[in-house]
Parts: structure tokens; C-alpha cells; sequence
């Protein structure tokens, strides 16, 4: 569909509680267009609802092409209304967001994940996440929940990601 | 705009933030980056500041001798202009742990090592703990990596420091992750 312009803080939409999406929603441009924003960033792996204006409980997780997810992951995750069951373990990894541009910082996260969500057909799942994929499911849900890497961080490092060019 | 760096020690006790933020803030100054901690009894500030007055540094060095006159060392350095600008460092991150029975010459030589190699030093930590009969020294450093050198590489070069220092030195990647 589209590649969506990624809101930058302090767009006050970052910092929202955003809404269950309520059942029989039409959510397959919403997700077609997190899908495309998120591949388009090319180093991304993950895209939340509220990251590009709709305040809804829909995130996008991809990591299978990263060197850090090449082995454990589940492809191309799409999760509506999803919410962690379980957590457990805690890695540390230095995380940027790119609504916060060239900051990155340490981030203490569960190393493995208990995840229940809809899917793209609106199915009911439960996966459990390791590692990468785990951070990265986590990152993506605290968006929904209005929270940045920031309201996580141990330690504030500046770091230029490098872009791809338009 | 001016850009200065501004460095403060002193012996440590609660409101010099405060007392110098105030003077900073009263002279229209910006911080535009800073790191600030205890070291020792001492506190210590590293400021890179603005001020869109162009005021000169003695002019400015001036408002910061109230500061001295409570035992604070003031230091203001004008920015060549560019100066305050962060440069885009391209290669390989890494962390490196060094720790071991304390001994002089464990951070001369790790550093010297890493200079030798081109390789840029842009976080560093020591400490000194353990107990007075057997002080252990640790030292935490972040770098970059020049283009073509791999973790590995320093890996090696470092197992060979540690034979020679008798300390344990590891390495690992550190890959900053967007998401």
C-alpha cells in the first residue's frame, strides 16, 4: 500500500495508551502499510501502530533478516491486540528507535517472551519469543502502551544509524 | 554561536549542578552535551556549552568565580568552530573488560595497543576495588573499530596484552539495534 512517515517524539501520539482493536475492524491497509514502512526502513525490524499516527494496538516484528534474529525467529510476525503472558531471563542490548532518532542506549529486557495475539487473518495465536525477537516484540508493545526505549534505558549512548537514502 | 568546553571538579557535595546550571542558565548558555559523575571524593562535569551571545571565554570564565571561591577548579576551553560537532565514527563497535590484580601500566598499555591500531578509544572506566591487600583494578572501555578490522582481530590482540599483564581481558560486539 504505503510507506508511512515514522513519527518522531515529541509527537504527543508516541506517548498514548493505544486502543484494543475491536473485532471485525478492517485492519489490512494499516498492515500493509506498517509492513511497507518497516521493510522500506531497511535496517528496521519492527513497527508499532502509533509510530505512524494510528493509535492502535497493531505491531509489525521482523527480524529473520538480521544477523542478530537469522536463527531464532518466526518470520514476518503481524500481532493485533497482543499482550506478554510470560517473561523470562533479562538481556541487555543497546536499542535506538527510530522515532528517536541517533540515540541508542542500554535496555535490560526479558531474554524470552510468552506472547498471545491475533494474527493477520485474526486468528488466535501464543508464541514464545527468544532473544532478538524477544527485545524486539517487547520494544514494539511498549509503543502501545506509550512507552519509549527512553522510559527503559540504563544508559544513554549517542549512535548514528545509518539511513537509507530516499 | 560560541561553543566552549567547560570542565568543573571539586570535592564532591550536594547543589553543584545546581550552581553551575544557574550561572549557565543566566548567561543564555546551552548544554549541548555533558557527562558528569563522581570520581573518587571529587565531582566532576564535562560540558560542551553555546551561547548565542558570542561572549568571550574570559568574559564568560569571569560569571564561574564565585565557583572557585568554593573550592571548584574551572576550566573553559573555546570550540574551534566545528569543534562541538560529533564525528560520524563508521567502523565496528566493541566493548572491552579489562580486570586484574592491580599493577602500573594496565591502562598505558591496553591504550597503547588499541592507539597503535587505529582504534578509537570513546568511552573508558577505571576502577580500583577489591580489598587494600589485594586491590583489583577494572577498566571498561568502548571503541570503534577502523574499516576492515573485525572483533576478532582485536580479540587476538588483546588475548597477547593479557598474557603479558597477567589480566583478564575480554571482547565483545556491541550491535546497536533500531527498532
Amino acid at each position: 500500500m504505503a510507506v508511512r512517515d515514522i513519527l518522531l517524539y515529541p509527537d504527543p501520539r508516541l506517548k498514548m495508551v493505544c486502543d484494543p482493536v475491536p473485532e471485525c475492524q478492517e485492519l489490512e491497509p494499516l498492515i500493509q502499510d506498517l509492513l511497507d514502512t518497516m521493510y522500506e526502513a531497511g535496517h528496521s525490524v519492527g513497527v508499532a501502530a502509533p509510530q505512524i499516527g494510528v493509535p492502535l494496538r497493531v505491531v509489525v516484528v521482523d527480524v529473520s533478516a538480521s544477523k542478530l534474529g537469522r536463527k531464532n525467529n518466526h518470520g514476518c510476525l503481524v500481532m493485533v491486540n497482543p499482550e506478554i503472558l510470560e517473561r523470562e531471563g533479562s538481556m541487555t542490548m543497546r536499542e535506538g528507535c527510530m522515532s528517536v532518532p541517533d540515540y541508542t542506549g542500554n535496555v535490560a529486557r526479558a531474554e524470552e517472551v510468552l506472547v498471545q495475539f491475533n494474527d493477520r487473518d485474526g486468528t488466535g495465536k501464543v508464541i514464545r519469543a527468544v532473544g532478538f525477537e524477544a527485545v524486539a516484540i517487547q520494544h514494539e508493545i511498549d509503543h502501545l502502551d506509550g512507552y519509549l526505549f527512553l522510559d527503559r534505558v540504563s544508559s544513554l549512548k549517542t549512535d548514528l544509524f545509518r539511513r537509507k537514502q530516499r | 554561536m560560541n561553543h566552549y568546553a567547560l570542565t568543573i571538579i571539586g570535592r564532591d557535595h550536594p547543589g553543584i549542578v545546581s550552581r553551575v546550571t544557574e550561572i549557565l542558565y543566566r548567561r543564555g548558555c546551552n548544554i549541548a552535551d555533558s557527562s558528569c559523575s563522581i570520581l573518587g571524593g571529587q565531582f566532576a562535569m564535562l560540558l560542551i556549552i553555546s551561547q548565542p551571545e558570542e561572549e568571550s571565554g574570559e568574559d564568560l570564565l569571569h560569571y564561574f568565580a564565585p565557583l572557585e571561591e568554593e573550592n571548584l577548579s574551572v576550566f573553559l576551553r573555546t570550540l574551534r568552530p566545528g569543534g562541538e560537532i560529533r564525528p560520524h565514527l563508521q567502523g565496528e563497535l566493541c566493548m572491552v573488560s579489562v580486570y586484574g590484580s592491580d599493577k602500573p601500566g594496565i591502562v598505558y598499555r591496553v591504550a597503547r595497543e588499541l592507539g597503535e591500531r587505529e582504534i578509537n578509544i570513546t568511552d573508558l572506566n577505571t576502577k580500583l576495588i577489591g580489598s587494600v591487600q589485594r586491590p583489583v583494578y577494572v577498566m571498561m572501555l568502548e571503541a570503534t573499530l577502523p574499516a576492515g578490522m573485525s572483533v576478532e582481530d582485536l580479540e587476538q590482540a588483546m588475548a597477547a596484552v593479557a598474557g603479558e599483564l597477567q589480566v583478564d581481558i575480554s571482547v565483545r560486539a556491541i550491535n546497536p539495534v533500531e527498532l
